[in-house]
């Protein structure tokens, strides 16, 4: 464990890793193989999932505002890409000027939630979004005239480009892929920005981080609004992709599915997202054989794994600045350093 | 309808709220107390309230079969709530001690996790059992079956009771008689339950104001470090603080079983979250702010469905917390000093 802890700390190891599942991941719809379709779409769901867990990495991995609600985000981004984009209202909107939008009304939505409970923390925080979740489900169940409640919405367009209408898995496979790249960029750099800065230091020490000048509340609504906007996207995929949406596919269980994902994968770290979503979202699906028993060795390992290794698979590492400051924690990478040295 | 009627209704519904109270108030201690000591939220709450009703079901069945229901039916109402409230509370102390204790240490997050997946593992165990049963029993050696027929029927005619995905069905063993007063119909089990959880809540109250052991508890809420320097054992405390509030839990099962009659699987996910609105509602931490938060909120819900339709009582639920915490985020009883508790 700590040899396997050490060779994926390497940042060489780590990348060459990458780079290999990477042209894996891009060349595996092309190949021709039993079950494809099937494949394709738990792999693609899963990417789904990386997407909304990058967002809610931005809620609770860096600005440490635990959220159990959201599976609301992704609902009203689906909802809203629905509104605009199906035979429900007959409004047909283009779905690449729809998904934007559908993520900002979820960022909204995330400002509006957020705003009231600025002043309370931690768990606060996550019942308010755990009864925001179940609010926004059970408006869109009992909502009829809006959202045609149980019954759902069907005939849902698919996103058209350059001609091509996205009607196959593998187009949302690939859609999906080059979202997660576009977003792990965009993620790394946030998190070497001021942005990301202010939020691990709100995250570490939210009375020092203020008393540092950082303006915590304004840094907790971009926060909140950035996950949202990421989950508004994922919902408004979603929807494109399924063709048809029904209330029950907000429950909670996608808030806790998230929230496993990013702790399993390892709190803090964006690779970490997505060693998590393909271990939790594509494990269900490979346990399919196990049928019945999936479930419940799904909460054991949920318990052993963390019991084993709480700080998930892939933990967070301190940036080189904090550890040379601290000189505490010291990563394996630095160690081996100055073993070469000597 | 006239205006006598009316108030007939209004009574009607007030008598639901004060039940439907009873129930979250039970299960709201259990958090309460929970949250308490470790400052943890045990997600696996509402999973031993539905255990507890499922061994109160299989009680009831046995008893049944040795005639004591028939006999003496008082008798066998005060076994099945005894073994209902003993088995659940044995469940949650198991709970405790293999998925939370070793992740003490840990980041709340992480035993927030396995919390979540001890309920997973609850709910799935509680579906499986007669699937599990069934594939032991089925087990051959050399051809031929371990067991004879008989007793295989036997066997999974009892372990059918322990569980499955199907609605059970409680044997109505509390008699449906009562009084009328002005209109108003109110059965004496109503009275019995009401009666019931009011004293038990008392005895709890004392217990924890006066003994040996509620100073105990009160001491590790506090400090837990020092607590144990002062000779507290707490583990112990700990362990006893999760007895009491699962076995608490496992009565509000069999009682929801006896009177509502069904019972299933799923069935203590919404109370569990309601009832934790209960305990936030009353101030977390705080017995007494658990009891009042209980019967506000079952009766803030039944009055709501004199105004709004009855699919709407769960939305009033989740609004009402959320506009606590804006207003009042310490709860009805909650002390002023508890900021820093969040």
């Amino acid at each position: 464990m700590k040899k396997l802890t050490l060779l994926i700390s390497n940042k060489k190891v780590l990348t060459g890793f990458l780079i290999l599942a990477g042209i894996f991941l891009v060349c595996f719809p092309m190949l021709d193989f039993p079950q494809k379709a099937l494949w394709v779409r738990i792999i693609g769901y899963a990417g789904l999932y990386i997407l909304l867990g990058m967002g809610l990495l931005i809620h609770v991995g860096l600005a440490g505002m635990l959220d159990l609600g959201f599976a609301a985000f992704y609902a009203i981004g689906a909802y809203t890409y629905t509104f605009l984009a199906s035979t429900h209202f007959n409004l047909h909107v283009s779905f690449w000027l729809a998904m934007p939008f559908a993520g900002l009304v979820a960022a909204l939505a995330g400002v509006l939630i957020c705003f009231p409970v600025l002043r309370l923390r931690g768990d606060y925080l996550a019942i308010v979004t755990l009864g925001f979740g179940e609010i926004v489900r059970l408006l869109a169940l009992n909502l009829t005239t809006v959202t045609n409640g149980s019954q759902g919405i069907i005939y849902i367009d698919k996103p058209v480009l350059f001609g091509i209408q996205f009607t196959e898995g593998y187009h949302f496979y690939y859609l999906i892929f080059i979202l997660i790249l576009l977003f792990v960029f965009l993620m790394n750099r946030l998190v070497k920005s001021h942005i990301g800065r202010a939020w691990m230091a709100m995250r570490e020490d939210e009375d020092v981080a203020q008393m540092s000048g950082i303006n915590t509340t304004s840094y907790k609504l971009l926060a909140f609004a950035l996950g949202a906007f990421m989950g508004g996207l994922g919902g408004a995929i979603f929807a494109s992709w399924q063709g048809s949406i029904f209330p029950d596919n907000f429950n909670l269980m996608v808030s806790i599915n998230v929230l496993c994902l990013i702790i399993l994968g390892g709190l803090g770290n964006i690779y970490g997202v997505i060693i998590g979503a393909i271990g939790l979202i594509a494990l269900p699906d490979i346990l399919r054989g196990l049928s019945d028993y999936r479930m419940i060795i799904f909460g054991i390992l949920l318990i052993v794994m963390m019991i084993v290794r709480p700080q998930g698979f892939l933990p967070r590492r301190p940036p080189k600045l904090e550890t040379q400051a601290v000189g505490l924690v010291k990563t394996p990478l630095q160690k081996k350093k100055k073993g070469d040295k000597k | 309808m006239n205006g006598n009627g009316q108030l007939v209704v209004f009574l009607e519904q007030l008598l639901n709220g004060i039940t439907v109270g009873s129930f979250y108030a039970l299960v709201a201690l259990g958090y309460t107390m929970v949250y308490g000591v470790l400052s943890m939220i045990n997600f696996a709450h509402g999973d031993i309230f539905m255990v507890g009703a499922y061994i109160g079901f299989f009680t009831i069945n046995r008893l049944t079969d040795v005639g004591l229901t028939a006999s003496n039916p008082t008798l066998a109402i005060i076994l099945t709530f005894l073994t209902g409230s003993l088995g659940a509370a044995v469940v949650g102390v198991t709970v405790e001690r293999i998925a939370y204790r070793p992740l003490r240490k840990a980041t709340r997050l992480a035993s927030l996790i396995s919390a979540i997946g001890a309920s997973i593992f609850l709910e799935e165990l509680v579906r499986l059992i007669p699937t599990i049963a069934t594939a032991i029993i089925n087990i051959k050696i050399g051809g031929a079956a371990i067991l004879a027929p008989q007793t295989r029927q036997a066997i999974l005619k009892i372990v059918g009771d322990m569980g499955g995905a199907m609605v059970k069905t409680y044997p109505g063993i509390l008699s449906n008689d009562g009084f009328v007063i002005g209109g108003l119909f109110v059965s004496y089990s109503r009275i019995l339950i009401v009666l019931i959880s009011a004293v038990i809540m008392v005895v709890l109250y004392t217990l924890v104001r006066i003994t040996k052991l509620g100073k105990a508890m009160r001491a590790v809420a506090e400090d837990k470090d020092t607590a144990s320097l002062m000779g507290i054992n707490v583990n112990q405390v700990i362990t006893r603080t999760f007895f009491i509030g699962s076995a608490l839990a496992g009565l509000a099962g069999v009682m929801v079983g006896m009177f509502y009659l069904q019972i299933k699987p799923t069935m203590g996910f919404v109370p569990g979250i309601k009832a934790f609105t209960s305990a936030v509602l009353g101030g977390i931490g705080n017995i007494p702010g658990a009891m009042i938060g209980g019967y506000v909120l079952g009766l803030a819900e039944v009055i709501s469905i004199l105004f709004l339709p009855a699919v709407y009582k769960d939305v009033v639920a989740f609004v009402i917390l959320i506009l606590v915490l804006i207003f009042k985020p310490t709860g009805i009883l909650g002390s002023a000093t508890s900021q820093k508790k969040m």
